[in-house]
């Protein structure tokens, strides 16, 4: 587990990536917590992304991405180094149908850490914790590859930047 | 493509007819807000409907390689095996999602992504639909997702 020094220097940084990177801004959650291998996260409703124009109840896509970044983000948070943790697969049960007009707070929660595989759970909801609107589980891999760690990227970034090249910041 | 500003039942179960009938799945799309903002697509293609979504810059999720938020791709199959649903059956009214179990295989790419779904079981409650998604070659998928959905 984290050293906490360590992640109250990673965690802004974390935050900032997870919700400035292209389809977090699309949907505009905002990373509430960011803790040792639980993370939080808020959805304010949106008419873009409705999935059933006759009650206006957001798509289940959008409820599979919210998860899917809470999910991945409690697994970067147990990792020794920063980096980034590819999804394997994601279960998600539709308990019941989410109410429009209404923010979506989902938790995350990593129950187990492996040298190979970081298994999460994560909750969908509206008022109430314990009536979810969706329940999901999803496994992580651990990679060691340089291309992936965070220093890598700002590495590749920087690299890029310095040659004028652009193709970095595809469409911002 | 703007939407009327209220869709109803009727409408609904209009536009669903009239995309059956004209053959024409795409219809069935733009009645779904969900559809436009990930810019999902779909084609008739050797008489079974295939799926796309076209780049965009908004469905980015790791910009450094780039490739394709995990989410999107989950929510693009899960829109797919819904359309494919309400396209080949005559269904009523949009089925409810039960659940959702998706294996992903490689990196969505930053390119035009291709679906295909495929209903196994059609119940009278209970439907499973499989759907595969894939990018240069169907034979080297990036993702392939299962789901129940609830109809009647």
């Amino acid at each position: 587990m984290w050293p906490d020094l360590k992640l109250a220097v990673y965690r802004p940084a974390l935050k900032l990536a997870m919700e400035r990177m292209n389809h977090g801004v699309a949907l505009g959650y905002t990373i509430t917590r960011v803790d040792s291998g639980e993370v939080d996260l808020s959805f304010p409703y949106k008419e873009k992304v409705v999935g059933n124009p006759l009650t206006a109840v957001v798509h289940g896509g959008v409820i599979v991405s919210l998860l899917d970044t809470c999910c991945s983000t409690a697994a970067m948070t147990v990792l020794n180094r920063p980096a980034i943790t590819p999804t394997i697969d994601l279960r998600l049960d539709y308990m019941r149908p989410a109410e429009p007009n209404k923010p979506i707070y989902v938790t995350a929660k990593v129950y187990r850490n492996t040298s190979s595989v970081i298994f999460c759970r994560g909750v969908a909801w509206q008022d109430d914790p314990d009536s979810p609107i969706a329940h999901c589980v999803a496994n992580f891999m651990r990679v060691k590859s340089p291309n992936i760690s965070f220093v890598g990227i700002l590495r590749k970034r920087f690299q890029r930047f310095l040659a004028g090249d652009s193709t970095s910041e595809v469409g911002r | 493509m703007k939407e009327p500003d209220k869709v109803t039942l009727e409408s609904l179960q209009a536009g669903l007819v009239t995309a059956r009938k004209d053959a024409n799945p795409q219809q069935i799309l733009d009645l779904i807000p969900y559809s436009s903002f990930i810019g999902a697509r779909a084609k008739i293609e050797d008489g079974a409907v295939l799926y796309y979504m076209e780049k965009r810059p908004s469905n980015i999720g790791n910009p450094s390689l780039p490739a394709i938020h995990g989410g999107v791709i989950g929510g693009f199959l899960e829109l797919s095996a819904a359309i494919e649903l309400l396209y080949s059956f005559n269904i009523e009214k949009l089925p409810k999602v039960v659940n959702f179990s998706l294996d992903y295989l490689r990196p969505g790419r930053y390119k035009t992504t291709y679906a295909n779904c495929s209903v196994l079981r059609h119940g009278k409650k209970l439907v499973n639909v499989t759907a595969t998604a894939w990018q240069d070659n169907p034979n080297t998928p990036i993702a392939t997702a299962r789901c129940h959905f609830l109809v009647s």
